[in-house]
């Protein structure tokens, strides 16, 4: 009786071309819109995961190998699985439904949220988000 | 042979309050819109029947924590559950919404 899917929830992305990526939402529409007519949500996941690093790495191998790559996407909830975990990243400001009508605000969202979510990985918080789904 | 005695009375008693929601309150049927119901967290209580695929059960079971909403495994398979519903197909699980005249989330919830 408590709402789950609520901005900064962790979710896994359950269908699509990002099928087994993990997200978090930003905005949700639980009554839907005109074009969506179902609970739908504003996600900004993860495209590709950042490696591995390990200790024996120079500063340039690191900076290599905590890139992130990211998307943004809308999202039926019926294509996410939610999960318990949060993450607290203002996605807000950067990530918007009027970002993803044409491709060079959407390039730009992105780029924001990789800066933002790259960030956050340096920090070694939120460690279980950045590490894939093995399945 | 006590024990087995007081689960067929609480079994009888589960299948009564469940007529009774069927009759008074309001509910839904299946998986689809059970998960649906703890989407929008119109669900007050899920109802699983025994030989429910166990990936499935604890997807529901889990959807269902996130919700703290109360989670009751049915002591019979879907077959039961749907008979239970006064239904002739069968049921893997539900959602009660409205729990109408009966007093079923009152007194199931702590229930696993």
């Amino acid at each position: 009786m408590v709402k789950f899917l609520k901005p900064n929830k962790a979710v896994i992305v359950l269908q699509g071309r990002y099928a087994g990526r993990k997200a978090v939402i930003v905005k949700s529409f639980d009554e839907g819109t005109r074009d969506r007519p179902y609970g739908h949500c504003l996600v900004a996941g993860i495209k590709k995961y950042p490696s591995k690093v390990i200790r024996k790495d120079s500063a340039k191998k690191t900076a290599k190998k905590s890139r992130v790559k990211c998307f943004v996407k809308l999202v039926n909830y019926q294509h996410l699985m939610p999960t318990r975990y949060t993450l607290d990243v203002d996605l807000k400001d950067a990530v918007s439904v009027d970002a993803l009508q044409t491709k060079d605000k959407k390039v730009a969202a992105c780029k924001a949220t990789k800066q933002r979510l790259e960030e956050r990985f340096k920090t070694g918080k939120n460690r279980w988000f950045f590490t894939k789904l093995r399945f | 042979m006590v024990a087995a005695k007081k689960t067929k009375k609480t079994h009888e008693s589960i299948n009564n309050r469940l007529a009774l929601v069927m009759k008074s309150g309001k509910y839904t049927l299946g998986y689809k819109t059970v998960l649906k119901s703890l989407r929008n967290s119109k669900g007050k209580l899920i109802i699983i029947a025994n030989n429910c695929p166990p990936l499935r059960k604890s997807e529901i079971e889990y959807y269902a924590m996130l919700c703290k909403v109360g989670v009751h495994h049915y002591n019979g398979n879907n077959v039961d559950l749907g008979t239970a519903c006064g239904k002739y197909f069968r049921v893997c699980c539900l959602s009660i919404i409205e729990p109408g005249d009966s007093d079923i989330i009152k007194s199931m919830p702590g229930d696993h």
